[in-house]
């Protein structure tokens, strides 16, 4: 059954020419698995998502030597699990993590091996899932170990051909995806997490059919893979890196001597202020360690880690009146929240929270930026509020990667986030605080308004490019063509008699003149509920509502 | 009237009307000025008029304690037909009242004048006043009076903390109120007059839910009282679910007056109570 052991098989080095071809493979391809997001709010980022969390998976992978798969394996999962990213990159993190646990302890993979581990993937990645989907890029990841497994134990079985079989397993599986789920038959495309694996097992294969005549040479490879540093992902001059942002409060602080230490660490270092009060901005690929280092000199205050890779970086200056005259909290409790806009992460600092990691719709952030952002906050137990649905299973990841106690509240969109943190006490413990948040954000009703990106058809909803849709709660519910419009059906659909008060977020895209429209249109069809305006400067949703 | 000792309260114990004369019990009047007008809180002014003015001002009114003097004079008029008096007022914490009836406590001569700082205010204030009257000597009525000192409580939820804040009695910061959002801030006078924010919410149907929630798990009391500002039907609806749940209890209802409402401002729910 198991095809003889043939010097072939597959060690570290050439699993992680594998990765680099995976990589490079995907890089060059992400946009149209962007494209695939059958979503049709600006959501077109899984292929980004992956193509993120595979490089992180890479980072680690690339300076290493090993011999073993195991180890290179090992590297694989960790990196790709502090990269997570969205909901297709923490699935892929788990594939990456099922693989490792398979080949524990291999130094090279007989091709049933090899088979057998992209099996342990796979399901690695199912067991992961809460409720797993078929149609998605778990089915992707079954078929395709299924599919090497058959090749695996034909008689002349070989590396190059079980990887080969289970990229072929993948494009048939990604092929039915749209007889598997509706909303993907609706929208006329493939599952975009699907495809995106494809492309990382397609990848791979290209890697070891080109170096096949020199598999036994592989080992010795010192050549840095070509594919690799072709990677462009439009990033900033300097590649990777965080802007670090952060106070330090503390007494006699030498901003020379800071400075100094942090120049160390990373470029663009700025280091200001008094003996009191220090001013540390850095871009750096190790914002732990700036942050362990400062937090060795004092206090560590509004800290901003921004993954430069992500756009729309903003250096936030907030001055929050709240922010300042904090006392401790009796619980010892923190808070970290997920927002994007210049108002909404006001409104979350002034109602207490600690950390704010900067990320929405279009930017998830990794599990890492969210790492970095817990052990900012001066507490040990943490309470991290995702605020998008696409944000929590990242989220949740971070749960065990901290020595820090960390609980998730599940917070879908940023009015649930509000709620959850209005909820918080800071004399009462961490579990009964998780219960309250929790009730809150469940107890409030989510309206997004924006612009669909493609045509589509969701939730029996036909909508055009363009079109003003209504969101309640995540799903869509109502097109048309002017802000006013749908908000009115969104609040009539949800019965206005059972609230009593609107609160209107207004996006950046908003002008006054729509708001006032929309304003007046409220007041007028429901004059029993109480609006309340506030900026919160979001992106692609020109208006976001909390109905409560 | 049996009783040998006079019992004298300040304005900003909300009395109700009516326990004027069944307790017998004096009541002495804050200031509330708008600009130069002054007007003595539930004398010149009433409750509802203050909050008519209030709502038609530009500017908002300020406050002010009774004078040593005023203190005098009351008790001086007491001392023809009383032996002693006991006189609970405001917290320090909160207003100089307690400091002007001491002053003016010792500028009368051979009457005797146990002046209370009730670390409180409004209705636990007017509990605290009928629990003196209901006793038989002035010393009894002061024991008992301090014994309950630490056990009263006030339970507030304001519509804005505007006016809390002009007043400088507590800032956003401390009432765990951001800026940038309109929270209701339901806040706990304890013990010394302190006043610690116990909840946040943004709506006043959650926070009205929240109050009576609070109460439920203050039990046992020993008394118990709705107090508002211009929002006496929501006290009326409060006070109806909470007096099955608190059989044997009153649960009067009590007006919040001019100087008190210059810091809670208007549309303020309260529940006083004493813990046992």
């Amino acid at each position: 059954m198991v095809a003889p052991a043939k010097a072939t098989g597959v060690d570290g080095q050439l699993f992680k020419r594998a990765l680099l071809g995976s990589l490079s493979w995907l890089a060059a391809n992400h946009e149209e698995v962007n494209r695939l997001n059958v979503f049709p709010v600006p959501d077109g980022d899984t292929g980004t998502n992956m193509l993120l969390t595979l490089q992180s998976a890479v980072e680690d992978v690339k300076e290493s030597n090993a011999a073993e798969v195991s180890k290179i394996a090992k590297l694989a999962s960790h990196g790709s699990l502090m990269g997570a990213r969205g909901n297709s990159g923490v699935i892929l993190s788990q594939i990456f993590r099922g693989f490792a646990r398979a080949v524990e302890g291999k130094s090279a993979l007989t091709p049933a091996e090899l088979a057998a581990a992209f099996e342990e993937a796979a399901n690695a990645a199912y067991r992961a899932v809460n409720k797993p989907t078929e149609g998605t890029i778990l089915t992707v990841a079954r078929e395709a170990g299924r599919a090497a497994a058959t090749a695996a134990s034909t008689p002349d079985a070989n590396v190059p051909r079980v990887i080969a079989a289970a990229a072929a397993g993948a494009r048939s599986a990604v092929l039915k995806t749209p007889s598997q789920l509706q909303i993907l038959r609706d929208a006329g495309v493939v599952d975009a997490g699907g495809f995106g694996l494809q492309l990382i097992l397609e990848g791979m294969l290209k890697s070891v059919e080109e170096s096949e005549p020199a598999l036994a040479a592989m080992a010795e490879t010192k050549r840095p893979v070509s594919p690799a540093s072709q990677v462009s992902l439009d990033l900033p001059e300097g590649g990777w890196g965080y802007c670090t942002e952060f106070l330090i409060e503390g007494n006699g602080l030498d901003t020379d001597l800071i400075r100094g230490q942090i120049e160390s660490l990373g470029n663009s270092v700025l280091v200001v202020g008094e003996p009191e009060l220090v001013k540390v901005h850095v871009h750096t690929d190790d914002p732990t360690g700036v942050i362990n280092l400062a937090g060795g000199y004092g206090k560590i205050l509004k800290l901003n880690v921004g993954d430069m890779s992500t756009q729309h970086r903003r250096i936030l200056e907030s001055e929050g009146a709240a922010g300042k005259s904090r006392p401790p909290r009796p619980n010892g409790a923190g808070l970290a929240a997920v927002v994007a806009g210049r108002g909404l992460v006001e409104i979350f600092r002034g109602l207490g929270v600690d950390a704010i990691i900067e990320g929405g719709q279009t930017m998830n952030p990794s599990t890492q930026d969210m790492l970095t952002a817990i052990e900012s906050v001066p507490y040990d137990e943490v309470i991290l509020l995702p605020n998008n649905g696409n944000v929590i299973p990242a989220a949740k990841q971070v749960v065990g990667l901290t020595k820090k106690k960390v609980h998730v509240v599940d917070t879908h969109s940023v009015p649930q986030g509000v709620s959850a943190v209005v909820a918080f006490r800071p004399e009462r413990s961490g579990l009964e605080n998780l219960k309250a948040m929790k009730a809150e954000a469940e107890r409030v009703q989510t309206i997004e308004v924006t612009h669909a990106v493609r045509d589509t058809r969701s939730n029996g909803v036909k909508v055009k490019k363009g079109d003003v849709i209504g969101l309640i709660n995540d799903r869509l519910e109502f097109a048309g063509d002017d802000y006013p419009d749908v908000v009115k059906r969104a609040l009539g659909r949800l019965g206005p008699d059972s609230y009593e008060l609107v609160t209107v977020y207004r996006g950046e895209q908003a002008s006054d003149d729509e708001l006032a429209r929309l304003e007046s249109e409220i007041r007028s069809n429901y004059p029993r509920l109480e609006v309340e305006v506030q900026q919160g400067g979001q992106q692609h949703y020109p208006f976001i509502l909390s109905v409560e | 009237m049996a009783r040998s000792f006079a019992v004298v309260t300040d304005s900003t114990a909300d009395l109700p009307g009516e326990w004027r004369k069944r307790y017998g019990i004096e009541v002495v009047p804050l200031k509330v000025l708008f600009g130069h007008e002054t007007f003595r809180d539930g004398v010149d002014m009433t409750s509802d008029e203050f909050f008519t003015r209030l709502a038609a001002s530009t500017s908002l009114p300020t406050t002010s304690a009774p004078s040593p003097g005023e203190f005098a004079e009351v008790y001086r008029r007491l001392a023809k037909d009383h032996d002693g008096c006991i006189s609970i007022h405001i917290g320090a914490k909160l207003s100089a009242t307690v400091e002007a009836a001491r002053v003016g406590a010792e500028s009368v001569a051979g009457f005797k004048v146990n002046v209370i700082d009730s670390q409180t205010v409004s209705m636990p204030m007017a509990f605290l006043c009928s629990v003196a009257a209901e006793c038989a000597s002035l010393e009894e009525a002061t024991a008992a009076v301090e014994k309950r000192v630490p056990s009263c409580r006030v339970l507030a939820l304001l519509d804005t903390l505007r006016y809390l804040e002009m007043g400088g009695r507590l800032s956003r910061a401390q009432a765990m109120i951001g800026t940038m959002l309109d929270l209701k801030p339901l806040l706990l006078v304890s013990e010394n007059a302190e006043i610690k924010p116990v909840d946040r919410v943004r709506t006043r149907t959650r926070a009205i839910q929240r109050m009576i929630e609070f109460v439920r798990g203050e039990q046992p009391l020993e008394r118990l009282a709705v107090m508002h500002a211009q929002a006496g039907d929501e006290a009326e609806s409060i006070a109806k679910t909470l007096r099955p749940e608190f059989a044997g209890l009153e649960v009067p209802i009590g007006q919040i007056g001019c100087v008190l409402g210059t810091h809670t401002g208007p549309k303020a729910l309260g529940l006083g109570y004493i813990k046992k």
